[in-house]
């Protein structure tokens, strides 16, 4: 088979995966060799669907042992099979880095031959390059659930980030959808990847000489919209691998359907794409607005409200705590007022250093007041109306969206559209 | 004494910025603008004062922003760099915030002048961030690397650096192609070269590096690139708008997978 053929069947059967991030390691050149790793990350193109392009994302192969459900490569599916060589693979990620293509790879596989012989070839691609080419470039690694602990260590030194799928956000799922995985396959890799990852780090922090270990740190992602489980279980979930196993990223996939079983949402149903923008959203709530899953859903409510970010139904839920005075209120205040990114909350902290923020500056500062403004005031004066009935400020938080999130609205209406 | 506003122009180079900027702030007279002389029309108004450069002035007020810590020095760069006409008077005014605030003008989001430098810095490193990524570089017969940019900001340097820390050991050419400047990267020192006009106007017809000059495989990978390109992408979410809006098509013409 050509090299071009493998190329288009194993990316085409990559691009389910979520993640294309090249961040969050810093990999510097060595003298005869070539490439780094940019901390922020670089993306090199946008596709068609408007996703951006940072890395090489492929399978290793679509030649699968395992039969889950979800899966377009699953065993009882009939379609085109390809696997590349490890050399093979190598001198395409060489090739695209030198013409500056890619920032790096993103490597992934389904399980051919054994969970082992998949797992030592996906390691002897990232050695290669490592070794031979002497690449210093980004490599994401997926592990492959079940495989020796030997192979998922010596993959931890040649990779800048590791990541083991949960795939479903509970065991009950994973049996009814993927038999052949167990939650316990997937854990055990991920538990092992974060102590080794944390010792190594103390090690590198005695001694410039210790070995780095997936600078990158660990990553996951699950598939939401295939089974039930409420955004509250999948939020929960998320907060403890953030919180107790130190994952540096959690991945939602909008459940696409692409095979027919009575299991399944059928296969002309959309993607939850509503949804899965939602889940980030709160996901950025955790990561960087200091929220507690907790505080945006409960047993009583456990999904997201579909017409509105979380932040602003947390904020119409606690209408009590504001309004906040933009020239009082703490950093950590000001980043739970709707509307006011880290951005906009540093920017007011750092003028409010030089001198006090007057009505006039917000502008200049560059608030968007279009949702900030039913939850401030500025020296004393209130700025939103003082008449609205708590109905009618929801009514006025679900007009006033951010662009993004009407693009995903209108887009999703779009869809439907045109389907039904 | 002449009370007439004064307008400062300099010859267009960073160091002329900042010796008309250093002159504009010592001025008794009040300070109508500060602009290089080819985005200046010159009119037969009185007040118009033609600042020699003087390298030496230039160094000083650069080292003033720089003792003020990285961000003044920062906005004062880019926002030459930039090209944007009110630039220099930008810098002007934050010459002056700098004098009245100290250290925390540079934070100082309500002052007009900084706000928009503030803008510029941010074009025009993002526009560096963006092009480090939209860079596609073609492998020629000699295995010399060489990559046609054409950026509204004069970014070029930026860029250059990343490929030295990035691309060490390879010999490799950005070149500009509006603004006809070339850098080239020979494993050891970066240095202005000039390319031949021949080849530079065949890329800038054709967006491409003419074929007999292209190294064997060149074509062979581009393709490659396109197939990935086109397989990558989900056809359930289709969504050229948002596609052309993170990367758009005024970069379209270097680009190899698009076109």
């Amino acid at each position: 088979m050509k090299l071009s053929e493998k190329l288009t069947i194993l990316a085409d059967a990559a691009k389910y995966d979520a993640s294309c991030a090249s961040s969050g390691s810093s990999r510097s050149n060595t003298l005869d060799g070539i490439g780094n790793a940019a901390q922020s990350g670089i993306c090199h193109s946008w596709s068609a669907d408007g996703r951006c392009i940072s890395l090489l994302k492929v399978l290793m192969s679509n030649d699968c042992l395992f039969d889950c459900s979800y899966c377009l490569s699953r065993r009882s599916n009939t379609l085109p099979r390809a696997t590349f060589t490890p050399e093979e693979l190598a001198d395409l990620t060489i090739n695209f880095y030198l013409r500056n293509y890619i920032e790096g790879l993103f490597l992934s596989s389904a399980v051919y031959g054994s969970v082992n012989r998949t797992m030592a070839d996906l390691v002897a691609v990232c050695r290669l390059l490592r070794t031979r080419h002497k690449f210093n470039g980004y490599i994401h690694l997926k592990v492959i659930p079940g495989a020796d602990q030997e192979l998922v260590r010596q993959a931890g030194f040649l990779v800048d980030r590791l990541s083991v799928n949960i795939e479903l956000p509970s065991e009950s799922s994973l049996k009814l959808l993927a038999p052949q995985k167990t939650r316990k396959a997937i854990l055990a890799p991920m538990s092992q990847i974060g102590e080794e990852y944390a010792g190594y780090r103390q090690e590198k922090k005695k001694s410039g000489k210790a070995p780095t270990y997936c600078p990158g740190g660990q990553a996951t992602q699950m598939i939401v919209g295939a089974s039930k489980e409420s955004d509250y279980q999948i939020l929960n979930l998320t907060e403890h691998l953030y919180r107790r196993m130190s994952l540096k990223r959690v991945y939602f996939s909008a459940y696409i359907a692409v095979n027919e079983a009575p299991i399944l949402p059928a296969v002309a149903s959309l993607p939850p794409l509503i949804r899965e923008h939602r889940l980030y959203q709160a996901d950025w709530l955790l990561r960087f607005y200091r929220f507690h899953a907790s505080e945006i859903l409960s047993e009583t409510s456990p999904n997201l409200d579909m017409r509105l970010d979380p932040k602003a139904g947390w904020a119409l839920r606690n209408y009590d705590l504001f309004p906040l005075d933009i020239n009082r209120a703490s950093y950590e205040e000001l980043l739970r007022v709707p509307g006011l990114g880290m951005i906009s909350a540093q920017r007011i902290v750092a003028t409010r250093r030089v001198a006090p923020i007057r009505e006039e500056d917000l502008k200049k500062i560059g608030l968007v007041m279009k949702r900030a403004k039913h939850f401030i005031s500025i020296n004393g004066r209130f700025l939103g109306d003082r008449t609205m009935s708590h109905g009618q400020l929801a009514a006025a938080m679900y007009k006033a969206e951010t662009p993004a999130s009407k693009k995903v609205l209108q887009n999703s209406r779009q869809l439907r559209l045109f389907k039904n | 004494m002449n009370t007439a506003p004064d307008t400062f122009l300099y010859d267009g180079s960073f160091d002329g910025l900042l010796t008309a900027v250093a002159y504009a702030v010592k001025s008794q007279a009040p300070v109508a603008g500060v602009y290089a002389e080819h985005h200046y029309m010159p009119t037969l108004v009185a007040g118009i004062r033609q600042i020699k450069t003087e390298r030496e002035q230039a160094q000083r007020l650069f080292s003033y922003l720089n003792s003020l810590g990285r961000m003044p020095a920062r906005l004062a760069f880019n926002g030459y760099l930039s090209e944007d006409k009110e630039s220099a008077n930008y810098i002007h005014g934050l010459v002056r915030e700098c004098l009245r605030l100290g250290k925390s003008a540079a934070d100082y989001f309500a002052s007009e002048p900084i706000r928009n430098l503030k803008g510029l810095d941010k074009k025009v490193s993002f526009e560096a961030h963006r092009l480090n990524g939209l860079i596609r570089f073609r492998i020629l017969k000699d295995g010399l690397q060489y990559a046609p940019i054409e950026p509204d900001h004069n970014v070029i340097s930026y860029c250059a650096n990343h490929f030295i820390k990035r691309l060490a050991n390879r010999r490799w050419i950005l070149h500009d192609i509006a603004r006809d400047l070339a850098l080239f990267w020979d494993c050891n020192t970066l240095q202005p070269v000039s390319v031949a006009d021949d080849f530079t106007s065949f890329v800038a017809e054709n967006g491409e590096v003419p074929p007999e000059e292209m190294a064997e495989q060149e074509l062979h990978y581009q393709q490659l690139w396109n197939s990935f390109h086109a397989a990558i992408s989900n056809p359930a979410r289709e969504n050229h708008k948002l596609q052309r809006q993170l990367m758009p098509k005024r970069y379209w013409k270097y680009l190899v997978e698009v076109g």
